[in-house]
Order: C-alpha cells, then sequence, then structure tokens
C-alpha cells in the first residue's frame, strides 16, 4: 500500500503536522542531554548545574506526586500561586488599556498628549520595576504589578492602532443612518476593534508569563513556580529547578494557545480578520 | 403630529421617531416632481500640503422629489465628491445645500447612502445589519423584526437573514446595503457607483430589482454611475458632468416608464450624445 501525502487531505497534514513536531521534540530532548551529559562530564562539578532530562522527568514525576523535596507543598499549589497573579494582572490591564486604548484611539489630542508617555516607558523591560514593585507593592501585589506592565502596553498599542485601522467607510455608513458620535463609538469603533485586542492579548499573555516567573526570582515568600526555581537551585536540587523549567515551559505554550484559539474563533464570529 | 406613541409599553414622542426613521414624512407637504434637494454654488477645494485641487466649480441643481436623478462624468471629475456633500460627510468649501427648507451641515438620517464598496458591519449578520438604523433611532426590537422582515422580502435575503455579510456574494451583499438604507425611508437616497464593484450580469439583475422596489415604493434616489447604459435604463434625468473640475454639461430627461428595454432604439441617440459628449472629455496622455 503506497502513502502518498495529500496537501488537500485534512488528516494528512494534520498527521504530517503531528509527525514532524514529535520528531522535533526528540530531537531537542536528545540535544539537552547531549549538552548536559557533556557538561557533567567534561566540567568538575560535584553536581552538573544543567540536569539531563532523565534525571528533570524524574524530579518532576516525584515533584507532582510527592511535592517539592523541601516544604513538601504540592506542585498544584506552587502553580495556581503564579497562576492567579497571573491572571490579576492581566485583567488589571485588560480593564485599564481597554478604555485608554479606545480613547486614546478615537480622539487625536489623547493620542497625541499619551504618545510620548508610552513610548517612553514601553521600551523599559518589565522586568526591571520588579525590585521597585516588590519593595512598594510587597512580593505578591509587585509580581502582579510587573505582569500589569508587560501586558498593558501590548494590549494598549494594539487597541489605539485598531481604532486607527477602521475602515473610514463603516463610519460613514453610520453617520448616513443616523448615528451620534457616541452611537458611533459604542456600536462601530469598539466592534471593529477587537480582533486587534485579540492580537494585543496573544502577544500580551507570552510577554505577562515571562513576566511572572522572572518577578517571582526576586520573591521573598514561598510562592510561584519562579521561586520554586529559584529555590530548588538555592537548594543545589538542579533536577527539581528543571522541572520547574519544564511546568514554565508547557503553561506558557497552554496559555499562549488558548489565546490564539479564542482569538480565532472571536474574529471568525465577527466575520473579521485581523 | 407630535402625540404620544406606546410600543412595547414605551413612550415615544412620535415626532422624535419621524425624525429618526421616516424621514420623508417631514416632506410629505412637497408635491412628487417639486424640488425637495437644492444644491447652490457648490465649491469643493481638495487641499493637501503642497496642492490645491478644485473638484467641483460651482454647481448648481435641484432634485425633484420622488425622481432617480443619475450623474455621470469621466472618473475623477468629482462626482463622489458631490455626493458626500449632499450625505454630509465632507463639508464643502462654499455653496449651500437644502432639503425642504432645511440645511444640510451634517449628516444624518434624513440622507441614506449606498457605497460602492458596500461598506456592511461584518460583525453583523444580515438582518442587523439592515436594522442598524433603526436600532440607532430607538426603535423597539418587535418592530425592527418586523420592518426588517419586509425589507429581506423585497430584497430577496430572506434565507440569508441570519448569515454573515462575508458569505454573501457580491450581489447580494450590495442588496443588504440597498435594504439597509431603503429602511430608514430617508429623503433622499444617495447612490455612488452602487453596481460598479460587480460583474455585468449580477449588475443587470440588480438594476431590475432597484427598478422593481422602486415600483411599489416611491423614492428620491440620486444615482453617481460611469455606465450611460445603467444610467439610461434606471433614471429619469441624467446630469452629465465635465472633467475636473466638475461643471454640468447638460442636464437630459430621459423618457418612457420603467422598466425600459435595454438598448432599445429610441434612447440610441441620447446614448450616442452621451458617449460622444464623455469621450470629449476623456483626458489622454
Ligand atoms: N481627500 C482628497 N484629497 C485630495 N484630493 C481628492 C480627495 N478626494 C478626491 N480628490 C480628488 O478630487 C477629484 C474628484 O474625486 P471624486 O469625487 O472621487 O471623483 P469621481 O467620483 O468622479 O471619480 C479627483 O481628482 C481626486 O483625485
Ligand atoms: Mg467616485
Amino acid at each position: 500500500m503506497a502513502l502518498k501525502y495529500d496537501e488537500h487531505n485534512k488528516y494528512h497534514r494534520l498527521a504530517r503536522t503531528g509527525v514532524i513536531t514529535v520528531i522535533s521534540l526528540i530531537v531537542l530532548l536528545w540535544v539537552w542531554w547531549l549538552v548536559s551529559t557533556i557538561i557533567q562530564k567534561t566540567m568538575d562539578f560535584n553536581t552538573s548545574p544543567l540536569a539531563t532530562p532523565g534525571e528533570a522527568f524524574v524530579a518532576l514525576f516525584d515533584f507532582f506526586n510527592n511535592g517539592d523535596p523541601i516544604e513538601h507543598r504540592s506542585m498544584w499549589s506552587w502553580i495556581w500561586s503564579s497562576l492567579s497573579k497571573f491572571i490579576k494582572g492581566f485583567l488589571l490591564a485588560l480593564v485599564l488599556a481597554l478604555p485608554v486604548g479606545l480613547l486614546m484611539g478615537y480622539f487625536k489630542i489623547l493620542r497625541e498628549f499619551f504618545t510620548p508617555w508610552v513610548e517612553v516607558l514601553r521600551p523599559i523591560a518589565p522586568i526591571a520595576w520588579a525590585p521597585i514593585f516588590v519593595i512598594i507593592f510587597q512580593a505578591t501585589n509587585g509580581s502582579i504589578m510587573v505582569v500589569f506592565v508587560g501586558i498593558f502596553f501590548p494590549l494598549l498599542t494594539n487597541i489605539v492602532f485598531g481604532v486607527q485601522k477602521i475602515d473610514t467607510k463603516l463610519l460613514d455608513a453610520a453617520k448616513t443612518l443616523g448615528a451620534s458620535r457616541m452611537q458611533i463609538f459604542v456600536k462601530v469603533v469598539v466592534p471593529s476593534t477587537v480582533p486587534y485586542l485579540m492580537n494585543g492579548v496573544k502577544v500580551g499573555l507570552g510577554v505577562g508569563w515571562m513576566c511572572i516567573v522572572a518577578a517571582e526570582l526576586y520573591n521573598t515568600t514561598l510562592s510561584g513556580i519562579g521561586y520554586f526555581v529559584k529555590f530548588m537551585i538555592d537548594n543545589a536540587s538542579y533536577d527539581y529547578a528543571f522541572a520547574g523549567i519544564i511546568i514554565i515551559a508547557v503553561l506558557g505554550l497552554l496559555t499562549t494557545g488558548v489565546a490564539e484559539y479564542a482569538s480565532k474563533c472571536i474574529s471568525r464570529r465577527m466575520g473579521l480578520d485581523a | 403630529m407630535s402625540e404620544e406613541i406606546v410600543i412595547l409599553g414605551k413612550k415615544y414622542s412620535s415626532k422624535d421617531r419621524v425624525r429618526a426613521d421616516r424621514t420623508d414624512k417631514l416632506y410629505e407637504d412637497i408635491p412628487e416632481g417639486e424640488t425637495l434637494l437644492k444644491i447652490e454654488d457648490l465649491n469643493v477645494t481638495y487641499r493637501t500640503d503642497n496642492s490645491t485641487t478644485v473638484a467641483v466649480d460651482n454647481i448648481s441643481f435641484d432634485i425633484k422629489k420622488g425622481e432617480l436623478l443619475s450623474i455621470v462624468g469621466p472618473s475623477g471629475c468629482g462626482k463622489s465628491t458631490i455626493l458626500r456633500c449632499i450625505g454630509g460627510l465632507l463639508q464643502p468649501t462654499s455653496g449651500k445645500i437644502t432639503i425642504g427648507d432645511k440645511e444640510c451641515t451634517t449628516a444624518g438620517s434624513d440622507r441614506g447612502m449606498v457605497f460602492q464598496d458596500f461598506a456592511l458591519f461584518p460583525w453583523r449578520s444580515v438582518r442587523r445589519n439592515i436594522e442598524f438604523g433603526l436600532e440607532i433611532a430607538g426603535v423597539p426590537k418587535e418592530e425592527r423584526r418586523e420592518r426588517s422582515t419586509r425589507y429581506l422580502k423585497a430584497m430577496g435575503l430572506e434565507e440569508y437573514a441570519d448569515h454573515r455579510i462575508h458569505e454573501l456574494s457580491g450581489g447580494m451583499k450590495q442588496r443588504v446595503g440597498i435594504a439597509r438604507a431603503m429602511i430608514m425611508h430617508p429623503a433622499v437616497i444617495l447612490m455612488d457607483e452602487p453596481f460598479g464593484a460587480l460583474d455585468a450580469q449580477t449588475r443587470n439583475i440588480l438594476q431590475h430589482s432597484l427598478v422593481e422596489v422602486l415600483k411599489n415604493s416611491h423614492r428620491t434616489i440620486i444615482f453617481v454611475t460611469h455606465s450611460v447604459d445603467e444610467a439610461i435604463y434606471l433614471s429619469d434625468r441624467i446630469l452629465v458632468l465635465s472633467k475636473r473640475p466638475a461643471t454640468i454639461h447638460n442636464i437630459l430627461e430621459v423618457p418612457g416608464e420603467r422598466p425600459r428595454e435595454r438598448a432599445a432604439p429610441e434612447y440610441a441617440e441620447l446614448r450616442r450624445k452621451i458617449l460622444d459628449y464623455l469621450e470629449s472629455q476623456n483626458t489622454i496622455f
């Protein structure tokens, strides 16, 4: 039986992507194994800071079953404390960026006034705020604020951009149907900005997840998966640290995946592509 | 005219409702065939950083109630500009536009518009696109549905009521565009090359549909087109413009009741006359 790849068959395409992804991940693990083994062999460490994949997965399994090796707190409680901060930071960014972005997009004078602020603050790596925020807001709220800064700017710039990209013909159409400026804002500007907002959410979630992990490195309280990694490294439990890194990677993948999917669904429902 | 009406438990001043979604009623006292819309000394000069373009040069004309007036002219001569001024989407440099005795300065639902590229709201279904103006005017839901159903039927869109815009063909989209403008009963409907983006066959079908709709519901329409055949098939009068800056070359009456036979010999001379003029206005370089 000859198996021939058919570009126009959905299952063929899916199978192709699946097979290539699996091979790619296997090769990645192999490279990891190779590098960590070489380092362990050639360098004169007691324990190498670079755990092998085998060690990392054994540690991950133990972490999953018995919690962390020192405090014996469950894996889920470590993850949840990161996630809850992440979600709070995200919601705060959304609640603020949405009105500010819409208004900046709609009113030229606001855009002109606030653009310099945005352009000065935006290039600052959000994590640079972490030491300051942790002092001002304490560990938990400080981390939330770092996530907030990380997500706020991508959201804001995407929304402002989206408002300005509105098809002016739609505004004309609404005007000739009797819409006031306020009605145009609510019934035309807001809905046509949604795909851009979703794009901002996608970018923001990626940045935000990096922020929460990095911000937790400045924590002094036992909470969050980022702090877990630091805690394990300080304790020379490098295999557990790498288990933590694997969890961070998977959760990051999940958040952006969910955002990607939601954005696709919403854009399709709105009949818009952006 | 301003007694209170109660629809589904909500009170409305009937005057406001009429203002918002039956503006043709505001001009009921103007008889058919009398001047409804007056354009006086309209001048539009576009300014950019390093140039000024006179697009429309002191044009004056009238639109009579119940007529379909076509505007033809070489491309880029200022047809859209004139229409946008009437629609209130563009501020003329000088001149005056009045409906009845009211001067038009801003856009409003008394001047509906149909766009060449449809300008439908992609996040709304066909029905909700058609209902947009009624929603804006505060017409209650039940009544909106009833009225949009009538227009869906008239436009042959019943099956597509819940479809999204991107699922429709170009011809269907423009049917939605026309229904969305007509449902408001504007005093005048402005159509800017409404069938310009459609293929020849669809074009003919839509021209015919428009004639059918107008048979049952008298409307005042200004119809911009670059097709002389289309203008002859549809209009009561044809306004022929010169090349830019637009000035009026001629206003021609088209005899005969609609629906008209396409390419009827009686229109051959009229057709020839307009085409010859437009050709003479073509700037070939
Ligand atoms: N916003 C604008 N700024 C500058 N020039 C414009 C603008 N809009 C149109 N024009 C110019 O005005 C002239 C008339 O345009 P338009 O009314 O669109 O012509 P038509 O609809 O007859 O093809 C054209 O030469 C065009 O280049
Ligand atoms: Mg035009």
